[in-house]
């Protein structure tokens, strides 16, 4: 598009001219040409310029050979021919003296003189430098009918304030542009009927009129009539391909291409600009298609594809600016189904790319012409003086007469050699590449990777061509690695032949060793399909067939066995396989050479005993056309002792080397032929345990040469790239059809036997608390123990928290229920007998300890404590690791694992109750209003005493030993309440047998109200009772075991009434007995209290039943009866039942303190002890 | 005149591909037809905006190159076939009606027992079928 003039690139800007006042012309052109639309203008200082301009003589024809459109036509009507000229005349010089006037008057005359002519408008400008230069309206007048225009254009300019300045130019700028749209409108009409009244007599003026028309149009805007122009003005050029005579066949069709160039481009940008994507697509698909054809003669054949190659560039730059500025999506969409376009004909890189086609079939074509002119050199000096004629698209001799340069037309041969002459001036390869790198990039944008690479593919050679081997490489293995991907082998072939091309000028070895192989192990056969492929532009690898294949093969083989050379380009260094440079090849899992050598190597058996011996088959695959002898197979393992060697017993060449020392080497046929596997089984023996894993293959070919190929399983496979695809026998690497699928290249060795005995003894459960020692014992049989490691355990049984070390942290000492303390050594064992590489790490799940050096036949043990805080069920592991001798490098270390699952249980179970003195019962009130969420804590009446009795329950399955039982206070807080222990201390520890409760009985005075008052926990200091230990002197050892119960809280409340019951401890069967009902009021008030008494039908009463008493404060009413018991036994004393009337509240003594034992005679007691001390028993209730 | 047929796998790679040219050119219909499924994709991945409707094989014009023009089909089981044709005017139904026939003789060759789906076509009874229909094709509409 650069190459087109600024005039045709650019829409044309009506031109005006300035003549006079050259002072204002600067303001006045700037302001015209920043407006929308611009207005260029053409300032010229005084009247003589102008009327030299324009007073210039048009050329006519010197001879019209058939030109269609003048080069500078349109450069003229931009630049030189103003449509509108206004003359300045200061208002001084038009008001002024009669000389002034007149000098006025002739230049007016002048101007109308020039411009009348040529239709161009005239406007008068007056400038008035200040706003009180007032000219007469006659002068004005007279001005006027001089100048010979209407009012309106004779303008006042006034530039002495803004205001005036602005109002001044807006006048001038409508009136300009009125009269620029009159003028080119009256020059485009007068060629319109030109063109219509059809009066001329050939299809070049008919072209050029249309143009001309066209052009007007622009000039005003009118894009619907440029465009119906152009369109008109290129349908004629077209017919007249067949017609136009008036020139030599090459030049005509020269000149109407480039006509038909210019025309086409300005349809296109107007139809792009207008947004009509879609139209402009399908008008250059019509130009492209009405051009295709017209290639010429062959000598100047180029010039065609030079043409058509911009044809497709100018239309991709288009495309590629449209679509910046107009996002027309939609109109895509649309446009794809009504006209029938494609997708890809909306992109630039599309044309890009066919740009850089055409420009290679020009470059093509441009060589075979030059070669042809060759032996016609001579005549060159004569192109020399050919230049561009005053006619687009024509050339002509410039002949120099004395001063005047006349032009003489040119016959085609001329033109000819001045064609191929400047045709060698330029460089196709850049530009190629530079359009092809567009379309690359831009279709690798649009992830269309196929075309991409098609265009990658094409710049690859273009760089070829000029020597940029590492562009070309890059570009070249993007393709192939594509090609690989979607098995399209012929491209690939071509890619690949260019690929080693690369590598043999770059005089890279290696690569054009593995390009080569490659190629000669592509899936390309005799088939129908291929042999069809009859290249014409046939790769550098030659024709892709099996032929071509053997041929590399060899080409190959003797490359690398040192016979034959490889001619590099690049430092023209021959560059040879030998002791020198060896070559190595590596052949991976995605490499694309396992076409070339693919080992698969399986371990007939999963898991193997150490030191037992076990087959391994290694199966090799070549896809490579002609067999392939291999020299030496080298396995390897990740264990290196088990690596063997495989010589091939049918070479004379490879002589067994007893190299490495105590290495297995066996020897079988190497000889690998295409498609067939080359099975080798044999056994290995493992020293070692763990995994045991071939890695790789290493097949030596030639003295110098070697392809270390990794192993692979059979069973994890994968296909063959590219062969997958063809429809060959495929077979499996091995014969077993089980272990074919399902064989691996690795295998386990196991570790060998551990000769160890690891004992876990725990006796029973554990208690929780307790410090439980769990003895562990090591038992050396067969194997001594050398640098052994216990590992220890501590897993939550239902898989919760796992107790490892990991998890330690973030855990609260709560989580830890289960705890290991420590290890304790064997008795006896000292410190300082354990030698300084003796670890121990004891953490709270894990434990990690050494065990010494034990010869055979010894044992070694130690304990584990591990205290449980919370009943539960824990997994113990236990695992000893340890050397069979003493040399660890050698020897390997053996695991033995143990687990043991242990329960944590509950030692004892407090359980305690409050009790109120017999027979008394005083009227809490918290227990008559209830109020729900006090009911938890148990209610003690203040400055009472009550009885608190704890027992605690042996609930594991062995006798426990208590020492003793307290209530502690938890803080140390001073109680507001006096609490002691009724009886005496332990003197020696209580046996405990699994079921049995121990009971203690506290006194509790509370001293203060309280609604929550903590009474403590209490201490239970006990151990397993175990008659081994009594024995031992273990007692003093042996720690007790403390373990804590929390109390309750309870309440401390005052109460206002006391009820309490007085009668006899028993009582005889007849005999009369007091039964006193006393109620003493506590408070300060007197209190209204209601009685009644039930009858009881074991006794007969006296006194009243029910009555109201009123109780004084702080005193108390005694309610007595007399009472004879009718019955013996237990019997139930008549229920009193006491109604508050204060705090409306009933109640009524327990049952069981209102019971009476009745004797039926009068009791004798002998045992006075016993009677003594039962009878004081009840009476201190 | 048609210049090239192709069976193309779901993987894109090339099933079954046969030029009918005298020409050398080959290799350039082979690069054509693989350019093309980059098409293929294109509207397989964008219904809407190509303006394909559902269960429809037939894709229609590809791209025109330089001097061909490519059509494509699509079956179910994602193989694609591609057709490459010199002809500038080719009327829609005659290559509907060719890839109906076209895709009926892929149908029978892969029904063959020892046809391994995936695999490159190799039968020759399936390239005498292709080539008649090759032939065949757009006599009805000229004659």
């Amino acid at each position: 598009m650069e190459e087109y003039p600024e005039e045709l690139r650019t829409p044309p800007v009506a031109l005006v001219s300035l003549v006079g006042c050259a002072e204002h012309h600067s303001l006045i052109s700037s302001f015209l040409n920043a407006e929308q639309p611009p207005i260029n203008t053409l300032a010229l200082p005084d009247f003589s310029k102008i009327t030299h301009l324009l007073s210039k003589p048009t050329r006519s024809d010197p001879d019209n050979n058939g030109g269609i459109l003048k080069r500078d036509w349109l450069l003229k009507h931009r630049t030189r021919v103003p449509a509108v000229v206004a003359a300045l005349f200061s208002s001084d010089h038009v008001a002024g003296d009669p000389a002034q006037w007149l000098r006025v008057c002739t230049d007016i005359e002048n101007l109308k003189n020039v411009s009348r002519p040529k239709n161009i408008k005239l406007i008068v400008v007056v400038v008035q430098s200040s706003s009180n230069d007032e000219i007469s309206e006659d002068r004005m007048i007279a001005l006027r009918k001089r100048a010979e225009i209407d009012a309106k254009y004779s303008v006042i300019f006034n530039a002495s304030d803004d205001l005036l300045l602005k109002q001044s130019l807006h006048r001038l700028r409508s009136t300009f542009a009125e009269l620029a749209n009159v003028y080119y409108k009256d020059e485009g009409r007068k060629i319109k009927t030109r063109v219509e009244k059809k009066s001329f007599n050939s299809h070049e003026l008919n072209v050029r009129y249309c143009f001309k028309v066209a052009v007007y149009a622009e000039f005003r805007r009118d894009w619907v009539e440029a465009l119906r122009f152009y369109e008109d003005a290129y349908q004629i050029l077209r017919e007249m391909v067949g017609t136009a005579k008036k020139l030599p066949l090459i030049q005509r069709l020269v000149q109407i291409k480039t006509v038909a160039e210019q025309l086409h481009f300005k349809i296109s940008t107007l139809l792009l600009h207008g947004g009509k994507v879609a139209e402009a697509i399908t008008w250059f698909r019509q130009h492209n298609v009405s051009y295709r054809r017209l290639v010429g003669p062959t000598d100047v054949a180029f010039l065609h594809w030079e043409w058509m190659s911009r044809q497709f560039l100018v239309f991709a730059e288009l495309l590629e600016t449209s679509s910046k500025t107009i996002h027309s999506n939609s109109n895509i969409t649309s446009g794809t189904i009504d006209l029938a376009l494609t997708e890809w004909e909306f992109l630039p890189a599309y044309y890009y790319q066919l740009a850089a086609h055409h420009l290679k079939e020009k470059r093509a074509t441009l060589e075979l012409s030059i070669t042809m002119s060759e032996t016609a050199d001579e005549i060159d000096s004569n192109a020399e003086s050919v230049a561009p004629s005053i006619y687009v698209g024509q050339f002509a001799r410039l002949l120099e007469q004395g001063d005047a340069l006349t032009m003489q037309s040119l016959t085609d041969e001329e033109y000819t050699h001045y064609a191929i002459a400047e045709g060698k001036r330029f460089q196709d390869s850049f530009e190629i590449i530079a359009f092809l790198k567009k379309a690359y990039e831009s279709f690798s944008n649009l992830k269309a990777q196929r075309i991409a690479h098609l265009c990658g593919f094409h710049l690859a050679k273009e760089y070829f061509g000029v020597g940029d081997l590492s562009n070309a490489k890059q570009l070249l293995d993007a393709a192939a690695s594509l090609y690989r991907q979607e098995g399209w082998v012929t491209l690939l072939w071509e890619v690949l032949g260019y690929l080693r091309e690369c590598s043999r000028k770059s005089g890279s070895m290696k690569e054009f060793i593995e390009y080569s192989l490659e190629l000669a192990a592509l899936p390309v056969s005799s088939d129908s399909w291929i042999q069809s492929l009859r290249y014409k532009e046939c790769s550098p690898a030659g024709p892709a067939s099996l032929a071509q294949r053997e041929i590399i093969q060899k080409e190959v083989f003797e490359l690398v066995s040192g016979e034959t050379r490889l001619q590099s380009v690049e430092g023209n260094s021959d560059l040879k396989v030998n002791g020198e440079n060896p070559l190595h090849l590596e052949i991976d899992l995605v490499s694309p050479l396992r076409l070339v050598l693919l080992a698969s190597v399986a371990f007939h058996e999963p898991i193997i005993k150490p030191g037992a011996s076990t087959s391994i088959t290694v199966s090799l695959l070549s896809q490579l056309p002609l067999p392939v002898d291999i020299d030496k197979l080298e396995v390897q393992f990740n264990q290196s002792e088990c690596n063997f060697v495989i010589t091939n017993s049918e070479s004379t060449s490879a002589a067994v080397s007893s190299g490495q020392h105590g290495r297995q080497i066996e020897s079988a046929p190497l000889a690998l032929i295409t498609n067939k596997w080359l099975r080798l089984t044999y056994d290995v023996k493992p020293e070692h345990s763990g995994k045991l894993e071939c890695i790789y293959v290493i097949a030596k070919m030639r003295p110098h040469f070697t392809i270390c190929c990794g192993a692979e399983s059979p069973a994890s496979m994968e296909d063959l790239p590219l062969w997958k695809f063809e429809d060959r026998a495929e077979t499996f690497p091995i014969k077993d059809p089980a272990l074919a699928f399902s064989g691996q290249k690795a295998a386990q060795v196991e570790e060998p036997e551990p000769q160890v005995d690891l004992i876990l003894g725990a006796t029973g459960p554990a208690l929780v608390g307790e410090c439980f020692a769990i003895p562990v014992t090591v038992v050396c049989k067969d194997h001594a123990i050398f640098s052994g490691e216990l590992k220890i355990n501590l897993v939550d049984v239902k898989g919760g928290g796992l107790f490892s070390p990991r998890e330690e942290e973030p855990f609260s000492m709560d989580s830890h229920h289960v705890e290991l303390l420590g290890v304790s050594g064997p008795e006896g064992e000292d410190e300082s007998l354990v030698g300084p590489d003796k670890i121990k790490k004891i953490q709270q799940s894990f434990g990690l300890v050494s065990v010494p050096v034990l010869k055979h036949g010894e044992s070694w043990s130690c304990k584990l404590e591990i205290k449980w805080h919370r009943p539960k069920p824990v997994m113990l592991f236990v695992s000893l690791g340890y050397f069979p001798d003493n040399n660890e490098s050698t020897s390997q270390r053996i695991h033995v694992h143990k687990s043991l699952q242990i329960e944590g249980k509950t030692a004892v179970v407090f359980s305690h109750q409050f009790m109120l003195p017999f027979r008394q019962d005083p009227l809490l009130l918290s227990r008559i209003k209830s109020v729900p969420g006090s009911d938890q804590l148990a209610s003690l009446p203040l400055n009472e005493n009550s009885v608190l009795v704890i027992s605690a329950k042996n609930s594991s399955e062995v006798p426990l030993l208590l020492q003793s039982m307290s209530i502690e206070v938890d803080d140390g807080i001073e109680r507001p309440c006096t609490l002691q222990h009724s009886g005496m201390d332990l003197l020696s520890p209580a046996h405990l047998v699994p079921g049995e409760e121990f009971k203690k009985v506290f006194t509790v005075i509370p001293g203060v109200e309280y609604t929550s008052l903590d009474l403590g926990s209490v201490c239970l200091r006990w151990r397993r009772n175990s008659e081994k230990e009594d024995l031992s002197t273990s007692d003093a050892i042996k720690d007790w075991v403390l373990t804590k119960h929390k109390l309750p809280n309870v309440k401390v409340e005052s109460f206002p009434l006391v009820l309490s019951l007085e009668c006899p401890p028993y009582a005889v069967l007849g005999d009369p007995f007091m039964f006193l009902i006393k109620i003493q009021n506590q408070t300060q008030l007197l209190q209204e209290v209601k009685f009644s008494l039930a009858d009881a039908q074991s006794f007969v009463l006296s006194g009243s039943h029910s009555d109201t008493v009123f109780v004084l404060p702080k005193s108390e009413h005694t309610l007595s009866y007399k009472l004879v018991p009718l019955a013996s036994g237990s019997q139930q004393l008549p229920r009193v039942t006491v109604t508050s009337a204060r705090y409306s509240a009933t109640f009524q003594p327990s049952v069981t303190a209102s019971t009476v034992f009745i004797f039926p005679s009068k009791p004798h007691f002998t045992t006075t002890d016993m009677g003594d001390n039962k009878l004081e028993l009840i009476s201190t209730e | 005149m048609i210049v090239c047929v192709a069976v193309v796998g779901h993987q894109n790679n090339p099933l079954y591909i046969q030029s009918f040219t005298e020409a050398d050119d080959a290799l350039k219909l082979h690069h054509i037809v693989h350019c093309s499924l980059d098409v293929v994709d294109e509207r397989v991945n964008n219904p809407k905006k190509s303006g394909l409707t559902l269960n429809e094989t037939f894709l229609g014009l590809l791209y025109p190159t330089e001097n061909y023009k490519v059509y494509g089909y699509l079956t179910n089981t994602k193989v694609k076939f591609i057709l490459v044709t010199t002809d500038l005017d080719v009327r829609d139904a005659d290559v509907r009606n060719f890839f109906r026939r076209f895709h009926a003789a892929y149908v029978d060759a892969v029904s063959n027992p020892f046809h391994v789906p995936g695999k490159r076509i190799t039968s020759r009874t399936f390239a005498e079928r292709v080539s008649n229909i090759v032939k065949s094709f757009g006599l009805s509409s000229a004659g």
